[in-house]
């Protein structure tokens, strides 16, 4: 590899022989062999079945993985056309392969499928999960037409998850986006996303791979400088989405560590466009909303309740440093108050997630330690959302989320004050 | 047999080696001022054609007809059109051409006659007509449902209605051209009279018209049935019996797998049209992508030895998408017919050069793969000079237009008042025969005509063209179609960049290691092959010949 580039010899020749494309997917892989076939297969036909006279290409950047899962994908044959209702490629497929170092984390498979869609000059790009059960071709269609034939520069998917799945999202990075950079978007860090050639060319620019929080929390970074910027945004629902159940499971600190950071981080970033935005706006959401329930997810709701109570009482005094009196001395009485009533109210949540953000910003103390903080928290607020919803209906929950989402934004004079003032 | 005092040698794989000339003899050149081309016109420009380099001549039907369907609904198969000229002028052209070491392929249309023919006259008088079993009837129009009907934009059935004899005949193109009937051993002797006719005059081939559908059978397509074999290979026995060095083209526009039958073990045809792979070089050129054209070429059988492929990019029909998937024939449509008038049958009615936007580059390339890849070319007349099209003359007239020769009175093709031409010229600012003709562009070493004939000659330099065995070579590069091509010692590599981007390959040519590349067009030498990979960069629509030298 030269000096200098993250793109090696062998990724840039085998670029260089596709030459430009209409449309790039991106499937970063890690030991996906179970899934992978499964995934490629609804990959080709879906580009066959509803973009069939475009340019096409599909980039896996693979971690190095050791149970062959980049030569599974290489190899991975046409299925037979006619029998998934499709007519056989009018083009030739291509299929490029790299590897990088698996401490580069998530975001360096991103940015090498942004140079891919840079140096190809890709109009559209999709990201797909490699170890998918539930993907169909469809989900294709879902992710690059808008972005393709509509103009959109940035899709997020929409889901249909099971009830009290998604909870993260739901409680923090969806309501406190909308409430900051003022779009509606509900999935921030889906997994599956869609881009235009000129974000990922934007993306691609930016000057802070090098920064750490971009390994593995680049989709979220990515969906908060498309909402700060100037670029069209939209939804797609892409149905349910079931995964593979080898992957090694992250645990909540980490994911909180990882996730709500890249959020915490970009805030700081896209300060200048987001300061003076009020109220939010939804975004055009194509695609049809199914309405099967898949049932609930089972959640330990005593165990987080219990570790609740003890990451508070543990982290009083570190606690001290990031929440204010008050929201600190609420957030003791819930914690103390008997677990059948333990009720984490919307206000109080808000002002948590607000001052853990405006504590991050003014970097009160190592912000590792400042996100590890959160995850107790987190716990008792998932406790009391639970024992609130036990009973409620999809659309009552619906209701519920929205209520939250106002509540955010209702509260952003107040994570403005926060954010302005001097630590 | 008057062949002696021709410059032929006795090879009589010749076909193999052939670039044909597809021509209207009404088309060329007026000689006697009543605005349609003639023999004694076609024979003055003869010399044209030898300087352009082209060896075969394809003549389309020049015999007495009403004129229905240009010449393919024959009324008197021995005989000229009087708008022609006489069978002695026809016997001078021939002389004259074959004394330039051309030969002379004339159109065998025996599908069907003209329904003026005197022997679908006589067949229609009664029912106990003796010429009756010549055409074939019946009294229910529910017979052979299974025959698709061809030209779909006028016709509703294959069958017709004569009033005069009360009863159906059979037609599987226009309704005024009755199909013969092949079962009557009668009609099958007429045949071969007809040809024998011509083959003493000297012609030196035939061209079978709408070869898969002489014989009719119920319940099957009626098309490439076992009898209809049987025909060509009586045909070919006489032939051959009686002949040196004659030989049929089939027209079959049908997939690879069905036209190989036409083959036969080399006992029916000795050269038949590559359908398929036409509209694929183009889809190819649109798409930039060599797939099309590997894909079609990879489903190809072998076929005998003795046998050639006949390849073109343009004739006298439209582009015909009848053998591409409905996928490919909307792309093609979108991308070469946007306006529906452009549209004909199943099919396109466009010349080569507005189908390239004029693009000299594009038409250059598709000229390049022509006279590559496997099979006798055919080149149809004006395509040479880049002519033009009018889409706006019905049928497939657009592509039928007087041959532009020249900037003055009537594009140099007559003397006559330009509202008698058989078709008005083409005269528009881009294609008009002011703008594209033969005489300036013989004053041109970079015209296109000049550009052809070095190609030709080029082609004609090495069997390898005609001969050779093909192999793809497939590079990473998609868009660059790469072949290797062998005969005997010969070697030769074609490079071809089918997209609008200057782009980059790498060949894996080390099984030549230490030969060298000789580029043809220039004679330039290029590095010597080694055992790595082979680098090549090429402008948008560039292609490379080398032939492969051992030194």
């Amino acid at each position: 590899m030269a000096k200098g580039t993250f793109l090696s010899d062998d990724f840039l020749r085998q670029l260089t022989a596709v030459g430009e494309v209409d449309i790039l997917v991106g499937v970063p892989t890690s030991n996906n062999r179970k899934t992978i076939e499964h995934v490629v297969s609804a990959i080709q036909i879906g580009l066959v079945k509803y973009f069939s006279r475009a340019r096409t290409v599909l980039i896996n950047p693979d971690a190095g993985s050791r149970d062959g899962t980049s030569e599974l994908l290489r190899n991975a044959s046409l299925p037979d056309f006619r029998t998934a209702l499709a007519t056989p490629p009018l083009r030739t497929m291509h299929t490029v392969t790299t590897r990088y170092h698996s401490s580069l984390g998530p975001g360096g498979a991103l940015r090498l499928i942004l140079a891919a869609a840079d140096l190809l000059r890709a109009k559209a790009c999709a990201i797909v999960s490699p170890d998918l059960i539930s993907i169909t071709p469809e989900w294709v269609d879902a992710l690059i037409r808008p972005i393709y034939h509509e103009g959109y520069d940035y899709l997020a998917p929409i889901y249909q998850r099971q009830k009290f799945d998604g909870l993260l999202i739901k409680n923090i990075l969806s309501p406190l986006i909308s409430a900051v950079y003022g779009y509606r978007i509900e999935e921030p860090v889906g997994g599956e996303f869609g881009l235009s050639g000129n974000l990922a060319c934007d993306l691609l620019g930016q000057d802070l791979w090098h920064e750490d929080f971009i390994r593995y929390g680049a989709p979220v970074w990515m969906t908060a400088t498309a909402l700060s910027g100037n670029y069209r945004l939209c939804q797609s629902f892409l149905g349910p989405k079931i995964q593979s159940s080898n992957q090694v499971e992250v645990g909540l600190a980490d994911t909180i560590q990882r996730v709500v950071g890249a959020l915490f981080r970009s805030l700081e970033m896209h300060e200048p466009q987001w300061i003076s935005r009020n109220g939010s706006q939804t975004v055009p959401t194509f695609g049809f909303q199914s309405e099967l329930d898949l049932g609930p997810l089972r959640v330990n709701r005593k165990k987080m309740c219990d570790m609740f109570r003890t990451g508070v009482a543990e982290l009083f005094s570190i606690l001290g440093k990031i929440l204010s009196p008050a929201t600190l001395a609420s957030i003791q009485q819930v914690a103390q108050s008997d677990e059948s009533c333990c009720h984490f109210t919307d206000e109080l949540w808000v002002k948590t997630v607000y001052e853990f953000a405006i504590a991050y910003h003014h970097s009160v103390m190592n912000r590792d330690h400042l996100l590890q903080a959160l995850t107790p928290i987190y716990r008792g607020r998932i406790s009391s959302y639970l024992l609130e919803n036990h009973g409620a209906s999809f659309q009552e929950l619906k209701a519920r989320i929205e209520s939250l989402r106002v509540r955010y934004e209702n509260l952003k004079p107040y994570f403005i004050t926060g954010w302005r003032a001097k630590a | 047999m008057n062949q002696k005092n021709f410059p032929f040698d006795d090879d009589p794989l010749w076909y193999k080696d052939a670039i044909f000339y597809e021509v209207h003899v009404r088309t060329f050149k007026d000689s006697d001022g009543d605005g349609i081309g003639d023999f004694r016109g076609l024979m003055e420009k003869l010399d044209y054609l030898e300087e352009l380099g082209v060896n075969t001549l394809w003549l389309l039907p020049f015999y007495p007809s009403p004129l229905k369907d240009d010449g393919y609904d024959i009324s008197n198969y021995t005989d000229i059109h009087p708008s022609y000229g006489t069978l002695e002028d026809f016997r001078l052209f021939l002389n004259e051409a074959h004394r330039r070491g051309m030969r002379v392929l004339t159109e065998l249309v025996v599908n069907h006659t003209s329904d003026q023919h005197p022997w679908f006259q006589e067949a229609r008088q009664s029912r106990d007509n003796p010429r009756r079993d010549w055409y074939v009837w019946s009294d229910t129009p529910e017979k052979y449902r299974n025959a698709r009907i061809i030209f779909t934009d006028t016709e509703q059935s294959n069958w017709a209605w004569d009033s005069v004899s009360k009863a159906y005949y059979w037609h599987r193109f226009f309704s005024h051209q009755p199909d013969l009937n092949y079962d009557n051993p009668a009609v099958r002797e007429e045949v071969w009279n007809i040809m024998k006719f011509w083959l003493d005059l000297g012609v030196d081939g035939f061209r079978l018209d709408a070869v898969p559908y002489l014989v009719e059978r119920e319940g099957t397509s009626c098309e490439n049935l076992p009898e209809t074999h049987e025909v060509l290979k009586f045909l070919r026995h006489r032939l051959d019996t009686f002949y040196r060095c004659k030989f049929l083209l089939a027209e079959a526009n049908q997939w690879p797998s069905d036209v190989r039958a036409y083959f036969g073990d080399g006992d029916e045809c000795h050269v038949a049209f590559h359908f398929p792979l036409m509209p694929r070089m183009f889809m190819a050129v649109r798409l930039e992508d060599r797939k099309p054209v590997i894909e079609i070429l990879e489903k190809t059988p072998p076929i005998p030895e003795t046998c050639q492929w006949g390849i073109f990019l343009r004739n006298h029909d439209e582009l015909t998408l009848e053998m591409v998937t409905d996928e490919e024939r909307d792309y093609l449509y979108d991308e070469y017919a946007k306006d529906r008038i452009m549209r004909v049958n199943v099919g396109i009615r466009r010349r080569l050069a507005p189908l390239m936007e004029n693009d000299r580059r594009r038409i250059e390339l598709l000229n390049g793969l022509l006279l590559s890849l496997p099979g006798s070319p055919i080149i149809y007349y004006g395509d040479e000079i880049g002519m033009g099209d009018n889409v706006y003359l019905g049928d497939r007239n657009g592509v039928r237009t007087p041959m532009q020769w020249n900037g003055g009175w009537n594009a140099g093709f007559s003397n006559a008042d330009p509202e008698m031409l058989y078709l008005p010229l083409i005269s528009n600012a881009l294609y008009g025969y002011q703008a594209v003709n033969v005489e300036s562009q013989r004053r041109s070493m970079h015209s296109l005509l000049s550009w052809m004939k070095q190609i030709i000659r080029i082609r004609k330099s090495s069997r390898v063209f005609s001969r050779g065995s093909l192999e793809f070579l497939n590079p990473a590069n998609h868009r660059v179609l790469a072949y290797i091509r062998e005969a005997g010692q010969d070697k030769f590599l074609a490079v071809n960049n089918l997209s609008s981007s200057a782009q980059a390959v790498e060949l894996d040519l080390r099984r030549f290691q230490g030969l060298i590349p000789i580029e043809m067009f220039g004679g330039n030498p290029f590095p010597r092959v080694n055992n790595r990979p082979y680098l090549l960069t090429l402008g948008p629509y560039q292609f490379f010949w080398f032939k492969l030298r051992k030194l």
